[in-house]
């Protein structure tokens, strides 16, 4: 057992020196003004191209796509598209990570997949606008290079079929992970050291170990949600953990959560500081309290203002379509 | 995007090619260093980027440290992914093939140390290496030596995690990989390395099986055949086969100029029972690191000319530099010069003067002998062995498996 706890602290431990670590921990500060950076480049290329679609090459290097001549000159400043403003953004990249854990569920990955696609998916987006790359791609692409890296094979093709999307899609973007900074540490190995920690602790007072097994399936769907929060790219995944099991002990309210954290504390962190990290797990709850999980219906109208971003003639086609539906509707009358 | 990573480095002379495409020598503008680009082709590939260059980059990105080739950058352009390492000057096959080399007790105590350092980082940070071998060990221009090639490692961590035994050059593969196991750990990696370091004693591959088979019969031959009381779970490897029983030789015989000490290393790693293998750290703490004589300082060691500027005797009769003079028996006088393509001696000469004191060190040692005698193996129409390295068949078996290993799901 102990070793089990070794084991998840000796992850911590490779944890510190990681590129997780190094680069892809944020002040909430930065995330704000990256996807407000993001979203601006998008609305000046829209404003000045008439589009925002980005064009991917197999090498992975990118062009923006540029519409034909005719509807980038009938395009005068009404008949433009709109731009998605960053809080439609949000709504949509919330409803693709939704996506991205069903998809996963459907094909029965392990969480950890799971897990590394969503963060691949969050950290695509701190530097693109969903404009400019449709979120659906980005997901199937996201689901493709986790299983990659994760040593767990699956097609390209097999991922297109099961979920009917065109695979090139998934290849011409594979090169687009992140800077290669492939590793990335989810909670869930952490939770298990946590969970183990704790049995340790209340050995005593025989905790039966259904109620423990409960305990660590609930805090599992914590870590599912958090995982869908901005947690994962504030905080460190141990934090992420010891929120997710806090949370679930409340669900439970058979073991006292504070008084195991105390002597967790004191036993292999005495110089941490206990407020700080306290402060971090109510940061955690209240992004998880918070969280959305958007329908399609939510995200309908955002998509279809998305889909004119990235395909103007879509939009002159969408308009008159609506023009004749209008006028034969007159007709009718 | 990528133009502006494209322009940064500056293409010079290819340095070799691998399995999976060419690797250059460049200049860094950015920084004034020296690298190496290693281009993988990636074409219409039906699966995308391959997965041995994943695992290189996934795995190298998280590993720095002095003992581990540093991957710098990561680009595609133009349907190739590059990949941008420091560049290192040659690798420890070359320092043990080249005869003009006299290796002290010191220097193989320091490569050794070296090797043993850099695997001991990998196994705390949960990587297995499985691809150990001295033409994967590189030396850097100050005599670091660095493991290079993650092609094949892995994570481990998972204690039922399962992995293809069809890994490393046969030479260096470990008993439990030849009877087949499938759940292996750190210890592979430190049978290689023990291996690494025989060949660092002998000057000549340790154990050069020609199937799997004979590889075992090898390491019997060497060690005796293994009793199941030295090794409980033998009997349950999925290859076992009952050897015929053979007694062994005292590793005394085996590696008669080697000290105590390094001998009871050297037994130590090369332990039948993974479990009580010695790890790659404990190995660090033997005695064998701290006894005399004390391991070389890197720069001092000696090291073959840097690849593709081969070394010309006449170049050293144009130095002018007195070095420190080495001592060493005469037999170590006998030049051997592997093939090497076209030098330039002007070049050579300058890099000699400029920044490799230690080749200037090596000549000087020959001349204070007797005249250096040249003995080519193209002229004499013998080559040096040629080392297994994971040949087709067994790449193609690799993929296989490793295509199934894929399947199953990595952890939890
Ligand atoms: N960092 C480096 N600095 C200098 N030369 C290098 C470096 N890395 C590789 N090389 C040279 O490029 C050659 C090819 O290297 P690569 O790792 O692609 O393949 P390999 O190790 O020779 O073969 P395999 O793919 O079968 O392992 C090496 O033999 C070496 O000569
Ligand atoms: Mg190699």
């Amino acid at each position: 057992m102990r070793s089990v706890a070794g084991l998840g602290q000796r992850l911590m431990a490779d944890f510190t020196t990681s590129t997780h670590r190094a680069k892809w921990i944020f002040t909430p500060q930065d995330l704000k003004e990256k996807y407000k950076n993001a979203n601006k480049r998008a609305k000046q290329t829209l404003e000045q191209h008439g589009t925002t679609q980005m064009k991917v090459d197999i090498d992975g290097s990118f062009s923006l796509v540029k519409p034909q001549n005719d509807a980038k000159d009938n395009a005068d400043k009404h008949s433009r598209p709109k731009a998605l403003k960053t809080e439609e953004e949000q709504l949509l990249r919330a409803f693709y990570e939704f996506k991205i854990q069903d998809v996963c569920d459907a094909f029965k990955f392990p969480r950890k997949i799971q897990a590394t696609a969503l963060i691949y998916f969050k950290r695509f987006y701190l530097q693109w606008s969903v404009m400019e790359h449709h979120p659906k791609n980005i997901m199937l692409t996201c689901i493709y290079a986790a299983c990659k890296a994760e040593e767990n094979h699956v097609s390209a093709e097999e991922l297109g079929k099961g979920i009917e999307q065109d695979h090139q899609f998934i290849l011409d973007n594979e090169m687009l992970s992140l800077g290669f900074d492939l590793i990335v540490y989810a909670p869930y190995r952490a939770l298990e050291g946590f969970v183990n920690d704790l049995e340790e602790f209340y050995d005593e007072e025989l905790v039966q170990s259904e109620i423990l097994k409960s305990l660590h399936d609930s805090a599992k769907m914590e870590v599912d949600k958090i995982m869908r929060t901005e947690a994962p790219l504030l905080f460190p995944p141990g934090q992420l953990a010891l929120a997710a099991l806090r949370r679930s002990c409340e669900i439970h309210k058979v073991i006292d959560f504070d008084r195991y954290l105390k002597s967790m504390l004191s036993r292999q962190h005495p110089s941490h500081a206990n407020s700080e990290l306290r402060a971090s797990m109510n940061t955690i709850d209240i992004m998880v309290n918070k969280l959305e999980t958007p329908t399609s219906k939510d995200v309908k109208h955002i998509d279809r203002k998305l889909k004119s971003c990235l395909d103007p003639s879509s939009h002159e086609k969408s308009k008159k379509r609506k023009h004749r539906s209008k006028e034969s509707s007159i007709d009718m009358s | 995007m990528s133009e502006a990573v494209v322009d940064r480095y500056e293409k010079r002379e290819v340095l070799g090619e691998g399995t999976y495409g060419v690797v250059f020598k460049a200049i860094d503008r950015k920084t004034g260093q020296t690298v190496a680009i290693k281009k993988i082709r990636l074409g219409k590939q039906k699966e995308g980027v391959n997965f041995t260059a994943l695992r290189e980059i996934k795995l190298l990105k998280e590993l720095k440290d002095p003992n581990i080739i540093e991957l710098i950058d990561a680009y595609p352009n133009k349907g190739n992914l590059h990949l941008v390492f420091e560049f290192m000057e040659t690798d420890l096959e070359a320092v043990i093939r080249d005869r003009n080399i006299f290796l002290s007790p010191a220097d193989i105590k320091s490569y050794i140390q070296m090797t043993l350092k850099g695997l001991a980082f990998c196994h705390r940070k949960w990587v297995l290496h499985r691809d150990m071998k001295p033409n994967n060990l590189l030396i850097g221009p100050n005599g670091q030596l660095k493991l290079a090639d993650f092609g094949l490692a892995r994570l481990f961590g998972s204690p039922d995690r399962r992995f293809t035994h069809q890994v490393f050059a046969r030479w260096y593969r470990a008993p439990e990989l030849l009877f087949g196991a499938k759940q292996y750990g750190p210890g592979v990696d430190v049978w290689a390395a023990a291996c690494i370091f025989a060949e660092l004693l002998l000057r000549r591959p340790f154990l050069q099986g020609n199937s799997d088979i004979d590889q075992l019969g090898k390491i019997f031959a060497a060690f005796g055949t293994p009793k199941s009381l030295q090794w409980p779970d033998m009997v349950y490897l999925p290859d076992y086969v009952e050897y015929q029983h053979v007694p062994g030789q005292p590793l005394r015989t085996l590696f008669p100029m080697a000290s105590d000490d390094c001998l009871d290393l050297l037994s130590k790693m090369f332990t039948y029972d993974p479990k009580s293998r010695i790890s790659a750290q404990q190995a660090l703490e033997h005695r064998y690191f701290t006894s005399i004589p004390p391991p070389t300082e890197p720069a001092s060691l000696p090291r073959p000319p840097p690849k593709r500027e081969s070394v010309n005797s006449r170049v050293s009769d144009f130095n002018p530099q007195d070095g420190p003079t080495v001592l060493s028996p005469p037999r170590k006088l006998r030049r051997v010069m592997p093939q090497r393509e076209g030098f330039d001696i002007n070049a050579q000469l300058t890099d000699t003067m400029d920044d490799h004191g230690n080749e200037i060190r090596q000549t000087a040692g020959e001349r204070s002998g007797q005249a250096p005698m040249s003995l080519d193996f193209s002229v004499f129409g013998m080559r040096p062995p040629s080392r297994p390295t994971i040949n087709s068949a067994d790449r193609s078996h690799l993929k296989r498996k490793l295509d199934l290993e894929f399947q199953l799901p990595e952890e939890e």
